[in-house]
């Protein structure tokens, strides 16, 4: 994730404005001191969990990770995809494929990783920029589809049992094999993901997307490379999800297609639109919301989801921009 | 089977198939080409039709039995059931979200198909149902292609259900609105027409063609479940954009295509049946690079 | 105000959250059970659950394991990987002392990792790929036997059919694919040609381009080795499509359900199949009590999970303490465990000792035992 992300956010954060951030200084200072807040007690959310507990929040990291990289293609630059699953797919199979058949460590197909899903954010992204939204719906939800089968159909994938016995990494000779040690490790993703969409929205890119979302016309007249800043959210965003793919794998030990469904893509949609589109803490929310509402509700047994689905509805009807939406400029 | 006999029986699969896909997507693209909602609970409605069915004939075979009769009064009596539920849905969710972003309305929608069918879950404890009827198996041999009696009379009755619907929408004054709408609401408030109801007319039409589909599938392959309207509601969802998605002859179109082109993938060497849908999805992913509307849909700039 | 709000409902939640699983109780002895209760697959779940809890039930009024209460505890798989390591991190929290339970191959996978670094006993009923094998770090133990004896059942009777050539149909996922890979390895393996190899997408109704593609290859007969909801319709339109040769169904499709839902077209069908209730004498009882119960008929994993329930109690008894390693070990050490189902020993595999698979026949819309 580090050698492209960060490069296209250095590159930009020079040209940022510094004269208007003085009037920010006393909200910022506020919005740090909270963040700190959160952080902290993120980071001592083990010393009173249980292993159910530590489960359950590693898996809103994870999804806070997965919200965060959609969210660049939906939130910011306003493409609409239906086959985010295929992104996280791709990196999950990567590391599954190059650790347990190959021997590879874990470490090294990261970066492999980030190449695959790049790719394949840039093979969905260049046919389809031409598309009308409601068209890039079913190509971006056939695409997640093809990929799933693939994975089901090939030898190298496993089948339809999948991959199993992915290697467990380890760091400076230290096997992460509890749960703790994940919940640390997809606490520091989470961490990363939110720093990395903060520099990415407010370089030049982020205002770029802005402004294509906004209106594309206008901003192709204002000299804004319409089709190479769609491709580069559509590649950024596949990053994001291919390297929380391989942490994924390497915390499951095992993969299966079953896991890359159209429900998990309609899930991670669900996060981001849900919390709010665009806005870091809003979509961080709705990856809260996600995974802890069932979890919370695990004891109404099967009327679970419905109860879900029917708070789902009333939070769109009552609130269509999501629980915390962004401010409007 | 020759080589020949065996693609002329997967013609009229595709085609049976086809038709089923066709009475599906005209749901989606008559609601999508009104008020530009892509309904993902539309699927849910078709599901939402058999389950109604099966209610509605299990009380009416003790009188009428399960021939063709009951499932007749059946498929009439569930479709206006489910129509109505259709349009209440519409006021409900989809009314308060007409002004709202389109990603919003598209999230409201997934709620929408995960509350009915989790609600048809949660009655039947995830159960599948036997939609038991008295049809058999006879059927016409023409040359060496079979095709049964139900499957002909299913092929006949979504056709003829087709052929009312264009009628309808070319030759009724509530046709002749439909398709202004679609054009420009406002200007059509303007004109006197009342908008609402219209758009709650063709949320009707759109939802009761979806209850027929789901009765003629119960009635055909036998059985019901909770979740038997995502893979049709996504491959009508597919046929509908092949089409030309807001096309009424371009739904029918897609459909048969799709159905064509599932059953002839089956049969393409060396690629075999698991590989049927990543060649379904990839002729769709071709197309709209191609001709990126459909076939039959217009071509629109399109400001979000 | 809005944010503060939010954010102490979140917080809330969250502690909420924390607290749970974590109500401890007394000395009672307490025993996971895992499987799906929510989610396609959940009346196999709840049927499973059902016949666990009478088992303990039953040991509870013989006065309990080590003068202990049993008390079960629910983790719901949901038949879904995530969900799957979410309930089984639940049960490992709750501080279980041993989990009966397993149902969908794929989604029992990766909870064994979680299990067995925890080093849980656990008996394992119903989910029975092959690969499970692979992965057992030696707590695990599947009273169900596995893809390999259910492959020898099935060759056994397409060899006595005198079957020349075969179509396998599976559903694509986990167990199903182990199933038909192995019947292909098998049955070429013995000189026989696999005419058809072809998959079934869940949930798909229409499948008459795949019954053209099958009967264009003229296969002897057809062996559908997924589950009984999406086989109803194969085995149907099949026969509706002019198939008329043999069919069989692997363990999945076990239902009087298929039965219902093909109607006549199931008629003469072959079903392999662990033991279940109707056709063991020794469950007599256990069929009038669960019946008594609960109200329905046991379905094709009931026997079994009692079973295992039953193993599970008998393995603490004899290793004499609550302690995680010794139960293990004296499971492993089980001889001839008399259950309703049959016999347990384990292999030094951990699985079950000797195939207890059986054939079925349909017969007037039931399943007969193959004479």
């Amino acid at each position: 994730m580090v050698p492209s992300t960060n490069t296209t956010s250095t590159d930009t954060s020079g040209q940022e404005n510094p004269g208007g951030l003085s009037g920010w200084l006393q909200p910022q200072k506020n919005r740090m001191f909270i963040l700190m807040t959160l952080a902290a007690t993120a980071m001592f959310i083990p010393l009173v969990s249980n292993n159910y507990g530590l489960e359950v929040m590693t898996n809103v990291w994870f999804y806070v990770v997965l919200c965060l990289g959609l969210n660049i293609v939906v939130g910011y630059a306003g493409l609409l995809d239906l086959g985010y699953a295929a992104f996280f797919a791709v990196g999950a199979y990567t590391t599954g494929i190059l650790t347990s058949q190959f021997g590879v460590n874990f470490w090294l197909t990261i970066p492999v990783a980030v190449c695959v899903s790049a790719c394949a954010g840039f093979i969905i992204g260049g046919p389809t920029l031409r598309l009308r939204s409601d068209y890039l719906a079913i190509v971006t939800l056939g695409f997640g589809e093809i990929v799933r089968l693939i994975a089901r159909n090939l030898e190298i994938t496993g089948g339809a049992s999948g991959l199993i016995g992915i290697e467990r990494p380890s760091i400076f000779g230290f096997e992460l094999s509890q749960i703790v040690h994940f919940y640390y490790v997809f606490l520091f993703l989470a961490i990363l993901a939110c720093f990395v969409s903060y520099r990415l929205q407010h370089s030049r890119l982020g205002r770029a997307w802005q402004y294509v979302r906004e209106d594309e016309d206008a901003a192709e007249a204002m000299g804004i490379n319409r089709v190479a800043v769609k491709l580069y959210a559509y590649v950024i965003g596949a990053i994001f999800g291919g390297v929380a793919g391989c942490f994924f794998a390497a915390k499951m030990t095992a993969i299966s297609p079953e896991t890359f469904m159209f429900q998990q893509s309609v899930l991670i949609l669900l996060g981001v639109v849900l919390g709010g589109m665009g806005k870091i803490p809003g979509v961080i929310i709705g990856a809260f919301a996600l995974v802890l509402f069932p979890e919370v509700f695990r004891d109404l047994g099967s009327m679970r989801m419905l109860v879900f689905a029917i708070v789902m509805l009333i939070i769109m009807l009552y609130r269509p921009e999501g629980i915390w939406p962004a401010k409007k400029s | 089977m020759s080589i020949q006999d065996i693609l002329l029986q997967q013609l009229a699969n595709g085609l049976i198939l086809g038709s089923f896909y066709a009475l599906v997507a005209l749901g989606y693209t008559m609601v999508y080409g009104i008020i530009k909602l892509l309904n993902f609970a539309h699927g849910d409605l078709y599901m939402l039709g058999s389950f109604v069915g099966f209610i509605i004939l299990s009380f009416l075979s003790d009188y009428i039995g399960s021939g063709w009769a009951g499932i007749l009064c059946t498929m009439v009596l569930s479709m206006i059931v489910v129509g109505f539920l259709g349009v209440l849905i519409q006021r409900i969710a989809y009314v308060p979200m007409l002004s709202a972003p389109r990603l919003s309305i598209l999230i409201t929608a997934l709620a929408v198909s995960m509350v009915l069918y989790n609600t048809v879950m949660a009655f039947t404890d995830g159960q599948y149902l036997a939609f038991k009827t008295d049809l058999g198996f006879e059927g016409v041999e023409l040359g060496n292609v079979f095709v049964t009696y139900t499957q002909l009379t299913l092929v006949g009755a979504s056709i003829s259900l087709m052929v009312v619907l264009q009628l309808f929408v070319h030759k009724t004054l509530y046709g002749k609105a439909m398709r202004a709408i679609a054009i420009d609401q406002d200007a059509c408030r303007l004109m006197g027409i009342n908008v609402n109801k219209i758009i709650a007319l063709t949320f009707f039409i759109g939802t009761s063609l979806a209850a027929a589909a789901g009765i003629m599938a119960g009635t055909y392959y036998g059985s019901i479940h909770f979740f038997m309207g995502f893979v049709i509601g996504l491959k009508a969802f597919t046929a509908a954009v092949i089409g030309g998605i807001g096309s009424i002859p371009g739904a029918m179109l897609g459909g048969l295509l799709l159905g064509l082109l599932e059953s002839f993938g089956t049969q393409i060497p060396f690629i075999g049946t698991e590989w049927k849908d990543v060649f379904s999805f990839g002729i769709l992913i071709l197309l709209l690079v191609f001709k990126p509307t459909g076939i039959l849909g217009k071509t629109e700039i399109e400001r979000m | 105000m809005k944010k503060s709000l939010l954010l102490s409902s979140v917080s809330g939640a969250l502690a909420g959250l924390l607290m749970l699983g974590n109500v401890a109780t007394s000395a009672d002895l307490k025993i996971g059970i895992m499987v799906p209760t929510t989610g396609s697959e959940a009346t196999y779940g709840k049927d499973m659950e059902n016949a666990i809890n009478l088992a303990a039930a039953e040991i509870n009024k013989a006065g309990g394991v080590l003068g202990q209460k049993i008390v079960t505890m629910t983790g719901d798989a949901a038949c879904d990987p995530q969900q799957a390591t979410s309930a089984a991190s639940k049960l490992v929290s709750a501080d279980v002392t041993a989990v009966v339970g397993g149902y969908c191959s794929g989604a029992t996978m990766p909870t064994m990792k979680i299990y067995g670094d925890a080093n849980i006993p656990m008996v394992i009923p119903a989910a029975n790929s092959t690969k499970l094998i692979d992965i057992n770090q030696g707590n695990a133990f599947q009273i169900n036997s596995t893809g390999f004896d259910q492959v020898k059942t099935a060759v056994g009777l397409f060899k006595a059919k005198g079957i020349k050539k075969l179509a396998i149909v599976h559903q694509g996922d986990g167990y199903s694919e182990d199933l038909a890979k192995l019947t292909r390895e098998k049955w070429t393996a013995m000189g026989n040609e696999v005419v058809a190899y072809e998959v079934v997408n869940k949930g798909e109704q229409d499948q008459s381009a795949l019954v053209t593609r099958v009967k264009s290859k003229a296969p002897d007969a057809v062996f559908w080795t997924a589950y009984y909801a999406d086989g109803a319709m194969v085995i149907k339109q099949l026969r509706q499509g002019g198939y008329r040769n043999l069919i069989a169904v692997g363990d999945g499709s076990n239902s009087p359900k298929l039965l219902e839902i093909a109607g006549k077209a199931a008629e003469g069908i072959y079903c392999f199949s662990n033991p279940t209730v109707e056709y063991l004498p020794a469950a007599k009882s256990f069929h009038t009590n669960y019946k008594a119960t609960y109200k329905q008929e046991p379905d094709a994993y009931a026997a079994l999970s009692y079973d295992g329930m039953k193993l599970m109690a008998d393995a603490i008894t004899r290793a004499g303490s609550t302690d995680k390693a010794a139960i293990i070990k004296a499971l492993a050490a089980t001889k001839e465990f008399t259950g309703i189902a049959g016999p347990i020993s384990f292999t030094d595999k951990n699985t079950l000792a000797r195939s207890n698979f059986v054939i079925l026949v349909a017969k007037d819309g039931k399943w007969l035992l193959n004479k």
